[in-house]
Order: C-alpha cells, then sequence, then structure tokens
C-alpha cells in the first residue's frame, strides 16, 4: 500500500453509504434466505432427536429391567431349567431308583402334551425294596432329581418273605420339544 | 517529454477504504457459511441420529419381547414344579403318615393306595385291637371305612380294610 492513498483520510460519504447498503442487503440476505429456515428445521430435528432418544432410553430401562429379573428368575430357578432341560431316559431313572430299590423295571403308559408347552409321560414302576423307608427317601431324593418327575397314585406295596414288591405310576415333565425357545 | 518533477504512481484500482469494506463483507459472508455448514451438519447427523435410535429401540423391543416369552416359561416351569414337588412331598407325607399309624401288633400285608381310597390286607391278634388301633384313625380319615375279617389257622385275624374319601379332592393325609 502506497503512503498516497488518501480514501481513509477523506472519506467519501456515497462511497461509505454505498458500502454499507451492499453490507446490509448481503448481511439480511444470508439471514432470511439460509440462516433462519435452517435453524429452524434444526430446532425441529432437534427436538425431533431428542424425543426419539428419551423413547428409546425408556425402552433401553425397560430392556435392563428385564433382564435383571430373567437372570434372577434363571439363578433362582437353575435347578428346575435345567432339568425339564434333562431329556429323561429309562435307563438313567433305573439306575437313580436303584440307589432304593431292586429289579426295577418300567414301562412306558403314555405320553401326552401337557399345558401348552410340556410333555407328560406316564410310567409305571414295578421295583422291590427293603423296608418302606426306602420309598420316603426315594420320594425325597426325587424333587433333587435332574428330570422333573412326579410319583404318582396307584400305589401298591405287598410284603412277601424277604421284601416288598412295589408297583407306582410315575409322571415324567419334559419340554416340548417342538415348542422349545 | 517531462512535464512532471515526479514519477507517475499506478492508481490501484481499489482505495484502500473500498478494499476493507470488500474484504469486510467477505469475510462476514464466509462466516455466515461456515456457521450454516455447521447447522446443516449437525441435521444431518440428526437426521441419522433418529434413524439409528429408532432401529436400537425396535431392536430393544424385540428383545423385551423375547425375554417376557422366556420368563413367561420359566415362570410357568416353575409352577408346574412347584406343584410337582408339594405333590411328591403330600405323597411322601401321606405315606409315613399311613406306616407311623399303624401299630406294632398289627401287620400289614398289602397296602394299595388310590388318590381317593386306600385298601389294606393284614393280619392282627384280635379284632378288637384293629378295631381300637388302626380303624378309629382310618374313620377320622376317610369317609367311609369298612373291614372285614377272617380267622386263620394260628387263631389270628386276617383283614381286609377299604377306606374311601368322597369328594374332588381327595388326596390321602
Amino acid at each position: 500500500m502506497n503512503s498516497f492513498d488518501r480514501s481513509l483520510d477523506k472519506i467519501d460519504i456515497m462511497k461509505l453509504l454505498i458500502f454499507l447498503m451492499v453490507f446490509i442487503i448481503v448481511t439480511f440476505a444470508f439471514i432470511f434466505l439460509l440462516i433462519i429456515p435452517n435453524v429452524k428445521e434444526h430446532r425441529i430435528l432437534q427436538a425431533e432427536y431428542k424425543r426419539v432418544l428419551v423413547h428409546k432410553t425408556r425402552v433401553e430401562n425397560l430392556f435392563l429391567e428385564r433382564e435383571t429379573e430373567l437372570s434372577k428368575l434363571k439363578a433362582e430357578n437353575a435347578h428346575v431349567i435345567s432339568a425339564f432341560k434333562h431329556p429323561f431316559t429309562q435307563e438313567e431313572f433305573i439306575r437313580y431308583t436303584g440307589k432304593f430299590f431292586s429289579q426295577v423295571s418300567l414301562t412306558e403308559i403314555t405320553k401326552s402334551e401337557y399345558k401348552k408347552e410340556f410333555v407328560e409321560y406316564e410310567l409305571n414302576v414295578t421295583s422291590m425294596l427293603k423296608t418302606p423307608t426306602n420309598f420316603y427317601n426315594f420320594l425325597e431324593g426325587l424333587n433333587r432329581y435332574s428330570s422333573i418327575v412326579q410319583a404318582d397314585f396307584p400305589i401298591h406295596l405287598e410284603s412277601s418273605k424277604e421284601s416288598i414288591s412295589s408297583t407306582f405310576k410315575i409322571k415324567v415333565y419334559d419340554l416340548n420339544a417342538t415348542k422349545t425357545h | 517529454m517531462r512535464l512532471s518533477f515526479i514519477a507517475p504512481r499506478r492508481k490501484p484500482f481499489l482505495s484502500l477504504f473500498s478494499k476493507m469494506w470488500v474484504i469486510f463483507i467477505g469475510l462476514m459472508s464466509l462466516f455466515m457459511i461456515i456457521f450454516n455448514f455447521y447447522i446443516v451438519i449437525e441435521m444431518s447427523s440428526f437426521k441419522s441420529g433418529v434413524v439409528d435410535l429408532t432401529k436400537e429401540r425396535e431392536m430393544l423391543e424385540v428383545k423385551i419381547d423375547e425375554d417376557d416369552e422366556t420368563i413367561g416359561i420359566i415362570l410357568r416351569q416353575k409352577a408346574l414344579s412347584e406343584e410337582i414337588f408339594s405333590n411328591n412331598t403330600l405323597l411322601k407325607e401321606s405315606m409315613k403318615n399311613l406306616f407311623d399309624l399303624v401299630p406294632d401288633q398289627i401287620t400289614l400285608k398289602k397296602v394299595q393306595m388310590e388318590r381317593n381310597s386306600l385298601i389294606l390286607y393284614g393280619v392282627a391278634p384280635t379284632q378288637d385291637t384293629f378295631n381300637f388301633l388302626l380303624a378309629a384313625p382310618l374313620k377320622s380319615i376317610f369317609h367311609t371305612s369298612n373291614t372285614t375279617f377272617y380267622l386263620t389257622k394260628e387263631g389270628w385275624y386276617n383283614f381286609v380294610s377299604i377306606n374311601k374319601i368322597i369328594g374332588e379332592d381327595g388326596l390321602i393325609e
């Protein structure tokens, strides 16, 4: 810039007005044509985003609640869940009852659907036992057996010289394989 | 021919005053454009955020449904197993009570337990022993109680006692 420019010493009032006009027009054009519509849209989108975020957070809290409830239930009923999943086999049951009885034999009577998602097997058990105490112990341990088994009527006990022969029904409950999750 | 003592200067196209204004207006416009650009970028991030959050929410809702179903299954399993376990315990108690009921003088030969009835076969030294020691408590448990005796060669009495509960829920207690 040379030192002979005196445009700042003697300001041309017309030029100043023209530049001021240009400045104002450009500024207003930007503000009204660009920034205000965009800011409006921005606000709407921000509100929408916040609404969606709140909704999602609520659902997430609900989900976490369900997860804790589910894991609590799973922990509390671990035995029951695994017992329902455990497939019932006659060999395993005979091995288990061998602790209490001798000469155990099983005959399957029926197999039917039970309450939506379960399968109910009915089996007849015939066995020999030394004392009735064995029968109590068997019933006592049945609740901790690896499958869900219910001992049921009719129960027939007949004493012979050495031991007692017993016949009773058991009902075994498994998860219905077609509806497992 | 030189008519002036000083060398001619080039006159600038824009004076300093005009340049300052042009730069000022230019900077202002640049600022506005940058600000607008920032808003536009943020808007697009909101838009994609809304889409992402909606997807995530829908995924969570599906998971909640799955959890609800699993919870339902576990609760049904729990209810069924509790019913079965209590039935087993009840059965055990019933049997224990029955054998506790039988006094030492009386020997049971055969027991037939049904849901609503109990049939006992056994030997008693006298009819009175049976009637006092076993028939009385049986009568208090069952609605009907019939006993038939027949004498054995040894002079003891074989008995058949048929006991029944009349009603809907007839577990032997």
